[in-house]
């Protein structure tokens, strides 16, 4: 026998390198453990060539030299350590041709380690379904090294690969990255104290926390090379991106991916999925088809929760001596914290739904499918995920914003966000509409009251689209981003992955903004239910000496609604109501608008409290009053369809969301956003709502 | 006063005081972290 080599097999994990290690050994194979650790360890022996004996050691699969476990160790220990009794004469670096890119990072690692390394390209067999080809001579100029193009699958390349291995003498050295150009300096100073030591390895010796039993790390760490661990990180990040800059440039050239010439199915999906009409088409429906279901299956949890608040309000009430404190609990604090629990069912199925869609690798194509649509408004493709979401919640849809790369498209996002129709607008659009619009059908078929209602959920997108339109032109871009992004597989979603995510992001929304809420609550309940002067301290006096006599239930009524006139809220409506009445509203509007600025569905609450109807989860009645309501000064009724539509259009755009505010604020790590929202918005639902009114009235 | 109106009014304190913190005054930025938001 000529001789033997030592042949070490290395690969990301998943790429097939124990079968490509089956196929070179056959049954000639040891498992066991490496000293001292319980990694498992598998050897085994071939024949190559020219009668030479291969002595192959099947290292764990590995994403880099950067170790973070101990398999990982295992690799660099051996591949830093020429003593090692198991040092390879040839690596073989086993890469899947359909994540070349991230499997070159480890091959340029090992070959920076200038042993003589293979790159051996598996599952070739599928390159065709896939559409890929490859340049395999510029591959290997570019590379410095040999190619063979294999299938373990199928058995086909092996013996080239065995070929290649027979000739490593012939193999070139020559590093993919120079290990100095990482930091010239710091790598220039190196050189000189350890002038016969690989600069690469030197960078991994010190750069690892593990230890690998070697002198050389002791000797490194008693130097002045040690670096913080901050600093050690950025270095690595730092040649990370070098890796991936050299990566992208062999490939850019070397490997042509035409999806169009793809024959797999996934490939077949991806056609239908992104195509020009059926991928909206298709998107359409899955968005149709998860709003259903978030509406009605969280139907259910809210109402248990409305009614658990309200059960726990009354509990409150019925079990504590009346005073401040259980009126603060009562309706301050059980309200609050119940305003913020209401929407838990809705976070909680929406955020199951978008991670589905994640988890199962369908959103990227939806991102692919809208870049397109979005890229002239200045927002990205994943824009489309927040202003999907908003419709539930602007808070979530906001958070959801965190995956845009840009930060100039996820800043418009977030500013944006909020025009998308949210679920907290629902019950004002309802009663307002059952008031201005009669129940007549179009055609016979079409409610106009359904049509109005979806009319206004267009006017919010449109609003959206409108507005970043806008910001796009204010902030103007000093380079173009361009939307990169890789596809990956479908695959069934991981339920451990699914429930973490949810449960991450509803914690996140309650924990977040639910403080924000609960503090606002408090306060707006200080300044309803307190006020200056006489008229609110003897409202009950001046109420029985004003009107006729009332019963209990009647009089409780009057005087909470004379006492929330008076009380600071209700100054400030009173306040308020000179820059409101060009839009058609009342001071009693007004007081609604400013106590719905911590939430939107409190105007309706808000309005039935005022106009003194006791219950406020009674929407008929409060409708009907409504409904009756005449104005003083105008002698027309309140709720009028110029009114109506002016108040509709103004919470269509309004800001009146405390909550995202204060998300915006922590998005944005910035007040100077959410005020730019808050008086953006504003201003722009109250030019519209003036001219709608002052045209319809 | 009742207790029930010292424990409430301290409530709202508490709430304003919260309110004023979480607007006037910021968390301090990490070190080496830009101007991306994500802090």
């Amino acid at each position: 026998m000529a001789g033997s080599l030592k042949i070490a097999l290395i690969g990301n994990p998943n790429t097939g390198k124990t079968s490509v290690f089956n196929h070179l050994t056959g049954l000639n194979q040891q498992v066991g453990n490496y000293p001292g650790i319980t990694v498992e360890r598998k050897t085994g022996s071939c024949k190559l060539p020219g009668i030479v004996k291969g002595n192959i050691i099947d290292l764990p699969g590995t994403y880099s030299l950067n170790a973070s476990s101990m398999d990982e160790n295992v690799v660099i220990e051996l591949l830093l350590n020429k003593t090692d009794k198991d040092y390879p004469d040839v690596a073989v670096v086993v890469t899947d041709v359909e994540n070349l890119k991230r499997n070159l990072l480890l091959f340029t690692q090992i070959k920076d380690l200038e042993i003589p390394t293979i790159l051996a390209i598996n599952m070739a067999d599928r390159m065709d379904k896939k559409g890929i080809s490859l340049d395999i001579p510029y591959l290997e100029s570019r590379l410095n090294t040999k190619i063979a193009l294999i299938s373990s699958r199928k058995g086909t390349g092996i013996a080239d690969l065995k070929e290649l291995i027979v000739n490593y003498k012939s193999l070139s050295t020559e590093p993919c990255l120079h290990a100095s150009s990482i930091d010239p300096d710091y790598f220039n100073k190196l050189r000189k104290a350890f002038p016969n030591e690989l600069l690469y390895k030197l960078w991994l010796l010190i750069s690892q926390d593990a230890n690998f039993g070697l002198s050389h790390k002791t000797e490194l760490m008693g130097t002045s090379f040690t670096k913080t661990r901050a600093d050690l990180k950025r270095l690595q990040q730092k040649e990370t991106i070098k890796r991936y800059q050299f990566i992208n440039d062999v490939l850019k050239v070397g490997q042509v991916i035409d999806t169009s010439k793809a024959k797999d199915l996934r490939a077949r999906l991806d056609r239908v999925l992104t195509h020009k009409i059926f991928g909206y088409v298709i998107f359409l429906g899955i968005l149709m088809l998860i709003f259903q279901s978030i509406f009605s299956w969280s139907e259910l949890p809210m109402g248990l929760i409305e009614e658990g608040t309200a059960w726990l309000s009354n509990f409150v009430l019925g079990n504590m001596a009346p005073g401040k404190l259980s009126d603060l609990l009562a309706n301050g604090v059980i309200a609050g914290i119940g305003g913020v629990v209401i929407f838990i069912p809705q976070i909680a199925f929406l955020f199951l739904f978008i991670s589905l869609l994640e988890e199962s690798g369908y959103m990227s194509r939806v991102v692919f499918l809208m870049d397109r649509l979005m890229k002239p408004f200045g927002l990205s493709g994943k824009s489309v995920v927040p202003l999907i979401s908003g419709t539930a919640c602007a808070i979530p849809a906001i958070m959801a914003a965190r995956n845009i790369e840009n930060w100039r498209e996820r800043l418009i996002t977030i500013l944006v966000t909020p025009f998308t129709t949210c679920s907290a607008r629902l019950p004002v659009y309802i009663i307002l509409i059952s008031l201005i619009i009669p129940e007549t059908k179009l055609a016979g078929i079409f409610s106009l009251q359904g049509l109005t209602l979806m009319a206004l959920y267009l006017l919010g997108f449109l609003g959206a689209i409108l507005s970043a339109w806008i910001l796009n032109k204010i902030l103007d871009a000093k380079h173009k981003s361009f939307f990169v992004a890789e596809m990956p597989n479908y695959k069934l979603p991981l339920l451990k992955n699914v429930g973490l995510n949810v449960l991450e992001k509803t914690k996140a929304f309650v924990y977040g903004a639910g403080k924000i809420i609960l503090a606002l609550s408090i306060i707006i309940w200080f300044l309803g239910s307190h006020g200056p002067g006489d008229n609110f301290s003897n409202a009950e006096e001046i109420v029985k000496g004003q009107q006729r006599p009332l019963n209990p239930e009647e009089l409780d009524d009057a005087v909470a609604a004379y006492q929330l006139e008076h009380s600071y809220i209700g100054i400030m409506g009173k306040t308020i109501e000179p820059v409101i009445r060009p839009l058609g509203y009342d001071w009693k509007i007004g007081v609604a608008i400013v106590s719905s600025f911590a939430a939107r569905e409190v105007f309706v609450g808000t309005l039935a409290t005022i106009y003194n109807i006791g219950s406020t989860d009674n929407e008929v009645t409060i409708r009907e009053r409504m409904d009756s309501e005449i104005d003083p000064i105008t002698g027309k009724k309140v709720f009028n369809f110029a009114t109506g539509i002016s108040l509709l259009l103004f919470y269509a755009f309004a800001m009146q969301c405390i909550s995202t505010l204060a998300i915006t604020k922590k998005e944005t790590n910035s007040w100077k956003w959410p005020l730019i929202q808050l008086f953006g918005m504003s201003a722009f639902a109250y030019v519209v709502s003036l001219i709608a009114y002052q045209l319809l009235k | 006063m009742d207790i029930q109106s010292i424990i409430a009014y301290i409530l709202v304190a508490g709430a304003a005081a919260f309110l004023v913190k979480k607007i006037f005054f910021k968390k301090k930025k990490k070190k080496d972290c830009g101007d991306c938001g994500c802090n």
